[in-house]
Formats: C-alpha cells, sequence, structure tokens
C-alpha cells in the first residue's frame, strides 16, 4: 500500500503542547499556499508517474480551519495527478469549533470518507489550558454533523492533574460521538512548547502515573470493544487506519506542503518547515526538500522492525526475510536472546508482548546493530 | 680533583607540609650561586608537574652546592631533599641514611606539627643532627619564642640559637648556611676502603638506563670500575658518575662522602633495589651497610581503563610508572564488572592518589578504580596462612579460622577545643586510646591505635570536617591485630558485583552495606525489571533496596515525518547503552560506578 500526505499549515490559536508546523498568523496566505501545494502535487506525480497509491490523509495544523473550497481542490489535484485506487481511504483532520455542515459536505463530496477529531480532553478546563478552542459540547457538535461517517478521535494521557477516571469520561464521551477509531497518545513536552515549562516545573504527570493511566486505557478499551492494534492507537475491528498502517509497515508515502515527509524508492525526504521558503521553492521549480537520505542496509531493517513492533501484530518474518535477503533469526540472535522473554512468536509473526508494549524502546534498541 | 672530607656536609630538611622546606631548598641554592633568580623556575626541586601544583614533593632530588664560608674556606653542601608526607616516610628515612644532619623546618606561625614530630624523630632516630629553622618571620603572626620554647620542649632540641628566617624573602638564609658548617658534621668513611655506596633512590633513564642515587660511604667509584650490588649476582660496567648541580654533572670519581649518582647501562630497576649497597666487584666490602626495610605496599585498590579496549595503554603506563616507583606494586586483576585491569598496591592514600592522577594526566586515559582496601592476614582452619589485598580472593568463611587485619600507631596534633569530637571519631573507628599530651595551651596530641582499614575509609575527610582543617594526622603501621572481619558483598539481581565487595570490620558491614545499596538505588537507571539490590555477609542478606521497573519507555507517536526523528532518538539512547557495564542481567553507566566508587571514600 501507498499513501499520500498533504498537510495544512493553518490554524486558528496553537496549543501549548504543538511543535508542527501550523502558524495561525499566516491563515492570510492560504490561497496562494494551495496554488503552491497543487503545483507541488503536480511535480510529485510527474516525478513518480507509475506508482498506484491507496490513501489519502489531510492532516494539519487544522484542514477544517481554511475554507472547504481549498481542501476539495487539493483532493481534486491529487486525484487528476496521481493514480489513486478506487474506494480510496481519504482521511481529514478536523477540531471541533471549525467545522459546519457545509464543510462536511464539500469534503464529503470529493471523497472524504474519513474524519479524524482532535479531542484531546473532555474537559473544559483541561482543553483551556492547552489552548484549544473548543468545548466538550463543540465535540459533540462535531460528531453530530457526522452521523453514521467513519470517524476516529485523538485523546492525550499526562496533561496537568489528570486522573484516570477523566481519561475514562473522555473515552465515554468520544464513543458517545460514535468514533470507531481512538488514537491515545502520552503528552511529549518538546522543547521549545509552552508547555515545556510545566514539565520541567513537574507539573505534567511523571511517566509512572502516565503508564498507569495507559494501562486502565487498554483494558477499558477492550471492554469497550476497541482492539490496540497499534502502541497508540484503537479501533473497532475493520475500523483501522489504512494511511497509518502504510507508515508502520515501512510502505511507500508521498507527503507534500511545508513540512511534510515522503518515503519513495527508499529515500527518506523532508519538505521545509517554512511556509514562505517552502512556497518561494514551489514558485520557481525548485525542490522544497531540506533533507535527503538514502536507507539502505542494517539501517533499513532497523526502521522496519521499529515500526512493525509498534503494532499488535508485529513483524512478517517470513516477509523480512525475502525483502532483505537476510536469516533474520541468525542476524538477531543476540538481541532475540536478551529480549526473547518480552517477545512472543506467533506463526510468521514476532510481536512485542502485551504488557511490554509501553516500554519497547528498550527491546527496539536490542535490534540497532553497530 | 679529589675532595677534602672535612670540607663536606650531607643533609636534608625535614618539615611539616607546606612548612617552607622546597622555598628554602631553592633559596640555599640561589645564595650558593647554583642558580640564579632569573633561571629559577618556582621551586626548583620539585620537577613533577604534580608536585608543583600539589606543593608537595615525591621524589628525592639530591643537589650539589658550592659555599664560600666567612672562615674563607669552600663547601661542599649535598642537600637531600625530602617528601614530606606521611605516605612517603619510607622515602624520608632513605634520604636520612645519606646524610650527617637534617634541618628542621618549623613554621614560626603554625610551630610542631604532625610531620613535624614524625620527620624530626626519623632523623634522631638514625642519629642525624637536628638544626632547627624557624621559617615564615615575614608574617605577622609569627611567634618565634613561643616556637623556639615547643622545639626545645617537644623534642628535646637546642633551639635558643635557631636561625629565624624567611625563606620567602631570603631574611636571614645566610646564618643557615653558615650554621650548617658549624652544627653538620663533616662525613666520615675511608677513601681507601673497599667501595660502600648506599643506593637511596634510583630512576630510569631511557638513555642511560638505572640512574642510582648513591650516598659514597667507604672508597672509590669512577668509569669503569666494576660493580655489584649485594643483593643481586649481577655485574655492571660503571659508565658514568657524577653529582647533581642540581642538574645532572658528570665527574671523573666519587670518593667516600660524597652525593651522586652512578649509570652502569642497568636495565632493570630491580637490579639496583634502594636500599642495597653497591660495591666494587675486583675490591668487595665485607658486608653491606645497614639498608632499609623494603617499603611494603599498604593500600590496595583495582585499576581497570574505563574504555576496556585501553587495557594495554594502562600496562604500559604503570610499568612506566613502576620503574621509578619501587613502592608502586602492580597485579593483573580481573573484575566480572569492571573487566580487565590491575590490582596495585601503594604505600598510602596520598601515594594512591598522586599514582592515579599520573595515570590520567601523564598518559591521558581514564579509569576506574575501586574501594581501597588494606592486607589482611588469613588463617585458615587448614593451618594454612595467606594474604589478601583484593576482598574477591577471600576464600569462604568455613575454611577460615581467623583473621588479622594492619594496625597503625597514629598521632593527631589538635587544638583543645576538638579533643572531643576527634576521640568520637577514633573510637567510631575502632579505635584504642593510648595517650594524650598538652603540648602547649593551644594544641594537643592524642595517641591512637587504629586499624588501617577504618583509616582508608572516609576518616581524613571526616577529622577535616570536624576539626574545620585545624587538626593535623599522621601515622606508622605498627602491625596486626587478630579481628572479627567479614566480606560485604553486594548483589545486584541476584549475581554479586565484585568490584563492590569490601572487607569490613563485623560491627560495620549493616550500616556500610545500607549506605551502598542507597547509594546504588540512586545512580541505577531503572530497567525493564525489577532489581533487587542486596548487601550480604556470607549468604546472609543483611540490607535491600529495589529499583522498580520503569513502566513507560515508549515513543508515542511514530507516523510520517517521525519515523527519521524518532530513529535518531533511538540511536541516542543505544549510544547511552554503550557506556553501560553489565553486571549479570543489570547494566549501570558507568558514571555512575564511578560516582559509587567515589563517594565510597567519602561521606
Amino acid at each position: 500500500m501507498k499513501g499520500i500526505y498533504i498537510h495544512v499549515p493553518f490554524c486558528k490559536q496553537k496549543c501549548t503542547y504543538c511543535d508542527f508546523a501550523s502558524f495561525p498568523k499566516e491563515i492570510g496566505k492560504t490561497e496562494s499556499y494551495f496554488a503552491c501545494l497543487y503545483r507541488e502535487i503536480e511535480g510529485r506525480a510527474k516525478q513518480y508517474p507509475d506508482k498506484i497509491f491507496d490513501t489519502v490523509y489531510i492532516g494539519g495544523g487544522t484542514p477544517s480551519a481554511v475554507d472547504a473550497k481549498y481542501i476539495a481542490g487539493a483532493i481534486r489535484q491529487v486525484k487528476k495527478c496521481f493514480t489513486l485506487k478506487k474506494g480510496a481511504e481519504i482521511t481529514i483532520e478536523l477540531n471541533p469549533g471549525t467545522v459546519d455542515a457545509n464543510k462536511i459536505k464539500e469534503y464529503k463530496s470529493v471523497g472524504v470518507n474519513r474524519f479524524s477529531i482532535g479531542l484531546q480532553t473532555g474537559f473544559d478546563d483541561q482543553l483551556k489550558r492547552l489552548n484549544r478552542i473548543h468545548t466538550a459540547k463543540d465535540f459533540l457538535l462535531t460528531t453530530n454533523l457526522l452521523k453514521g461517517e467513519n470517524t476516529s478521535a485523538d485523546i492525550l494521557i499526562g496533561l496537568h492533574d489528570q486522573t484516570i477516571d477523566q481519561v475514562k469520561k473522555t473515552i465515554e464521551l468520544a464513543i458517545a460521538g460514535r468514533v470507531k477509531h481512538l488514537s491515545v497518545y502520552a503528552l511529549t513536552p518538546e522543547v521549545g512548547t509552552p508547555i515545556y515549562t510545566d514539565y520541567l516545573n513537574g507539573e505534567l504527570l511523571s511517566d509512572d502515573e502516565v503508564a498507569d493511566i495507559y494501562q486502565e486505557v487498554v483494558a477499558y478499551l477492550k471492554e469497550k470493544g476497541f482492539n490496540r492494534y497499534e502502541v497508540s492507537n484503537f479501533a473497532i475491528p475493520g475500523y483501522e487506519s489504512k494511511h497509518n498502517q502504510i507508515y508502520w509497515d515501512r510502505g511507500e508515502y508521498i507527503g507534500v506542503g511545508v513540512s511534510a515527509s515522503s518515503f519513495m524508492n527508499g529515500r527518506r525526504f523532508t519538505n521545509t518547515f517554512k511556509i514562505d521558503e517552502y512556497m518561494n521553492a514551489v514558485i520557481y521549480n525548485k525542490s522544497p526538500e531540506i533533507s535527503s537520505d538514502l536507507i539502505e542496509g542494517d539501517d533499513a531493517e532497523f526502521e522496519k522492525i521499529m515500526l512493525a513492533l509498534r503494532t499488535a501484530k508485529g513483524l512478517n518474518v517470513k516477509e523480512f526475510n525475502e525483502e532483505f535477503n537476510v536469516d533474520f533469526d541468525q542476524k538477531y540472535k543476540a538481541a532475540l536472546q536478551k529480549k526473547g522473554k518480552y517477545l512472543v512468536r506467533d506463526g510468521d509473526y514476532i510481536r512485542i508482548q502485551d504488557d511490554y508494549m509501553y516500554v519497547q524502546n528498550d527491546i527496539i534498541l536490542e535490534f540497532q546493530l553497530n | 680533583m679529589s675532595v677534602n672530607k672535612e670540607n663536606v656536609r650531607n643533609f636534608c630538611i625535614v618539615a611539616h607540609i607546606d612548612h617552607g622546606k622546597s622555598t628554602l631548598a631553592d633559596r640555599l641554592m640561589e645564595k650558593t650561586g647554583q642558580v640564579s633568580e632569573r633561571d629559577m623556575e618556582e621551586q626548583l626541586l620539585d620537577s613533577m608537574d604534580l608536585e608543583r601544583e600539589r606543593g608537595i614533593t615525591i621524589k628525592l632530588t639530591p643537589v650539589r652546592m658550592f659555599y664560600k664560608a666567612k672562615n674563607g674556606q669552600e663547601y661542599i653542601f649535598n642537600l637531600i631533599d625530602t617528601p614530606g608526607h606521611v605516605d612517603f616516610t619510607y622515602e624520608v628515612s632513605r634520604s636520612l641514611k645519606a646524610c650527617e644532619g637534617a634541618i628542621l623546618i618549623v613554621d614560626a606561625t603554625q610551630g610542631v606539627q604532625a610531620q613535624t614530630l614524625a620527620n624530626a624523630y626519623l632523623a634522631i632516630d638514625n642519629d642525624l643532627e637536628i638544626m632547627p629553622v624557624i621559617n615564615k618571620m615575614d608574617l605577622a603572626s609569627a611567634r618565634p619564642d613561643e616556637v623556639a620554647t615547643e622545639v626545645e620542649e617537644i623534642l628535646g632540641v637546642d633551639a635558643s640559637d635557631a636561625p629565624r628566617i624567611s625563606a620567602k624573602t631570603g631574611l636571614n638564609v645566610e646564618d643557615v648556611l653558615e650554621q650548617i658548617i658549624e652544627k653538620i658534621p663533616a662525613p666520615k668513611g675511608d677513601e681507601n676502603a673497599p667501595l660502600k655506596a648506599l643506593i637511596f633512590d634510583s630512576y630510569y633513564d631511557n638513555f642511560k638506563g638505572v640512574i642510582c642515587f648513591v650516598r659514597i660511604m667507604d672508597g672509590q667509584v669512577k668509569i669503569g670500575t666494576k660493580i655489584k650490588t649485594f643483593m643481586s649476582d649481577k655485574q655492571f660496567d660503571v659508565t658514568e658518575v657524577g653529582v647533581f648541580s642540581p642538574k645532572m654533572q658528570q665527574k671523573d670519581t666519587l670518593s667516600a662522602g660524597e652525593v651522586g649518582y652512578i649509570a652502569a647501562s642497568i636495565k632493570s630497576i630491580e637490579d639496583t633495589a634502594v636500599g642495597d649497597t653497591i660495591t666494587d666487584v675486583n675490591n668487595p666490602a665485607k658486608e653491606p651497610l645497614s639498608g632499609y626495610k623494603k617499603a611494603l605496599p599498604m593500600v590496595f585498590s583495582g585499576v581497570f581503563p574505563l574504555d576496556g579496549s585501553k587495557f594495554n595503554d594502562l600496562k604500559d603506563a604503570l610499568l612506566k610508572l613502576k620503574l621509578n616507583d619501587a613502592a608502586l606494586s602492580i597485579e593483573p586483576d580481573n573484575s566480572a564488572a569492571l573487566g580487565f585491569g590491575f590490582r596495585c598496591g601503594f604505600l598510602g592514600l596520598l601515594h594512591m592518589d598522586v599514582i592515579q592522577e599520573r595515570i590520567e594526566r601523564e598518559f591521558d586515559l581514564d579509569i576506574i578504580t575501586t574501594a581501597p582496601s588494606v592486607s589482611y592476614k588469613v588463617y585458615k582452619t587448614d593451618g594454612t596462612e595467606l594474604t589478601v589485598e583484593n576482598p574477591t580472593h577471600l576464600p569462604p568463611t568455613t575454611e577460615i579460622d581467623y583473621m588479622e587485619e594492619p594496625i597503625i600507631n597514629a598521632s593527631i596534633l589538635t587544638p583543645p577545643d576538638y579533643v572531643g569530637q576527634i576521640m568520637e571519631l577514633c573510637q567510631y573507628k575502632r579505635g584504642v586510646y593510648k595517650d594524650m599530651v598538652y603540648l602547649d595551651k593551644s594544641r594537643v596530641e592524642l595517641k591512637y591505635v587504629l586499624p588501617l582499614n577504618e583509616i582508608i575509609y572516609d576518616f581524613f575527610d571526616s577529622l577535616k570536617s570536624r576539626t574545620k582543617g585545624y587538626a593535623s594526622f599522621d601515622y606508622e603501621v605498627s602491625g596486626y591485630q587478630r579481628s572479627d572481619l567479614v566480606k560485604l558483598d553486594m548483589l545486584l539481581n541476584g549475581d554479586i558485583c565484585d568490584a563492590l565487595s569490601i572487607i569490613v570490620h563485623k560491627d560495620k558491614a549493616y550500616e556500610r552495606g545500607r549506605q551502598i545499596a542507597e547509594k546504588l538505588k540512586d545512580v541505577i537507571p531503572r530497567q525493564m525489571f525489577e532489581i533487587p539490590i542486596q548487601a550480604a555477609v556470607g549468604g546472609k542478606i543483611i540490607a535491600r533496596e529495589t529499583v522498580k521497573a520503569f513502566r513507560k519507555d515508549v515513543l508515542a507517536k511514530c507516523y510520517g515525518g517521525d519515523v527519521t526523528r524518532k530513529k535518531k532518538l533511538l540511536e541516542k539512547q543505544k549510544e547511552g547503552k554503550k557506556k553501560m557495564r553489565s553486571i549479570g542481567t543489570v547494566e549501570i553507566p558507568s558514571e555512575a560506578f564511578i560516582s559509587i566508587l567515589k563517594t565510597d571514600n567519602s561521606k
């Protein structure tokens, strides 16, 4: 499977934990940004003419913060330039407080069939502290517009003074909104974000507390019919995100727009994070890439292992051996010996035991050779 | 040119640390025109960087000076510098044997201190003429009258005409030169008798081989003389003789009464042991001079390269240091936790410190050293006896009948205010009170017998902090005593960490075990599993701590743009792991290891 990612770098306002390429003050550049984006889509399609794609994902920023016509235009451009499989999964990220019935209608008219909603928490005081623009009620208003659609919600754990009870209530709210998929992320305080100060001052939950919440979340969601199919992703069977699965399968994807990353023909490359630099490059027919690396050998193998072990299914050893022309069990004997007790072998698959999913770095590291 | 013995004076300078020994030596050389003031690097005798930085003398350095006295005659002065620190008492006694007299420097503000006493007694024991000098007269707080009385009362040495000088400014240094002639006897000895030369130090020169520092007691030695020592059968042809002025200066002959050096293409420093007597193969002396006791290392510590691949570099460094330091003992060692390294024996803690610092500085090697240990005598139930310096070599308790540990005679000088504190400390350190003498109103000398293994752990620092640095301390090893000793092991996840094993008194085992366990708990990073830390004596657990398993070690998100970034994050994490040492199943960062071993010797 192959995917296309489209980045929309605009927001109403920036959340305290956000370190993505999103620029609330630049929203006036929407028109020219999308003009450039369409042009990049055209160029990328020419660069990889023979590839067939299975998914499209429009992320941000807040894609729903801009006029729906731009989104529609981007999808039309993708369909025009790339070969997209019939019935492709097309996802858009929405934030409550930025959507209305007309927007949804327009998205659907160009084929968007999956909606990912940024809920984060069901508690208004916490939302405010994160500098989110919405309330819990706004979330339900949004889901009401999406009745019968394939929807997902994002939830954060590890917020200031957050309790397991609050997280459960948030999950209940999401389920009340009929979501079929949930992403539950541990808040990661990144340097340079306002919340990093809170982290430095010990105002966020400790790792142990986050681990406690996570453990409860996994159990609670299972009860509600959501299976963990990746460390942070849960779905009612059949509603797993196809697009994200591409990342964990180490499949190919093209990213367009500011800060978008791609992985094509063994090469990982990333566009500039600066909006003006991006537009200038595209306008003058230059590459907007700021980094490009060919991933080969052990490095490629490690990527494959590191990504696959994030999933509940794990790594398909047989496919791995064919893809890299190696003997996994032989080559990674030392790692398997050392960390074997945390792994499970299940037919062709090897995966991390359920209880150790949240401490997987220490396991994965062993597979990093040299 | 033959030397008139009547006009030779061989002497050394002894003093408490920092009382101005090297400064006076420099001043004497300057006044006798040996070096001009301009050429003088600060404190010439301390030629090692480390010596100069720490203001201590480690190696002996003899210097020959010419002095034209007020009586019109020319004299040759051979000054043999001595280390001031207690660890090097042995080296002091070596240089004393080569002299007829000793200048005893006493600081006019501090008066008699622990090492003033120790060194003065040493000189008296060696039948040297003691010539007291009161230094630091340039300081406003100088109290020369009191200090002179102290010297007389405490040491029983006449100090009524002791020169009152300032080595720093040069005040009255001429008086010292004149008194050397007056007070210190000329050497005896017969230059026509068979050769007897006492080796009081030696070092290895890459070109000339071993250079022996000698005092000629009888006879003569010149280029071509076939020599041998009493302890070794090997014979050597002398290739060079000379004196120190202070650089080595070649001469034709060295004869009775003189101090100088002999080179004879000697390959190994072991062939010319310090304290041995050199004689002429063709006209041998009947018996050797009374030499010295061999310096026995008293403090032992494992020395391991931080980077295991540097083992050979460490070996080379230690061998080079040993060439010039007969007191350093080296033995290969192997630790499950630290890999390959060496068990080294030192004269004392300062000696250990100096060697470790020289390895790091002069050879640019990072090392890990284990907690210092002493040499125990183990009497086994089968009647055999063995010496154990490395706790891991201790036989199982069932095979041990009893053990003995080295003890010291300690002398502590302190202002009376701190007597209570010090007694408390000594008692805590299993000391046995011997005596207390009021030297004057402001100073008391406390005498204790203490186990050496209590001294190497935390004694100096405690003494310093309890007395605000006012107390001075000196000791000599006095023998062994039977003691109730046990081996304390630290177990990580059930595996013994050999590098942390120590031998302690039974009564201290629980406390030490708990301390180390707590420290380990602080420095061991959490891992995927719970790690029990246990302190055990003979299989019995006496203390326990637990490092809980970590609960969260995961990259929350990993999507398209994250792959490269997250991979780098993991690489960093992996780099960190590479610097870890594995003890059984537990991984400990090297830094943490060092911090445990380091703090082990302080609080």
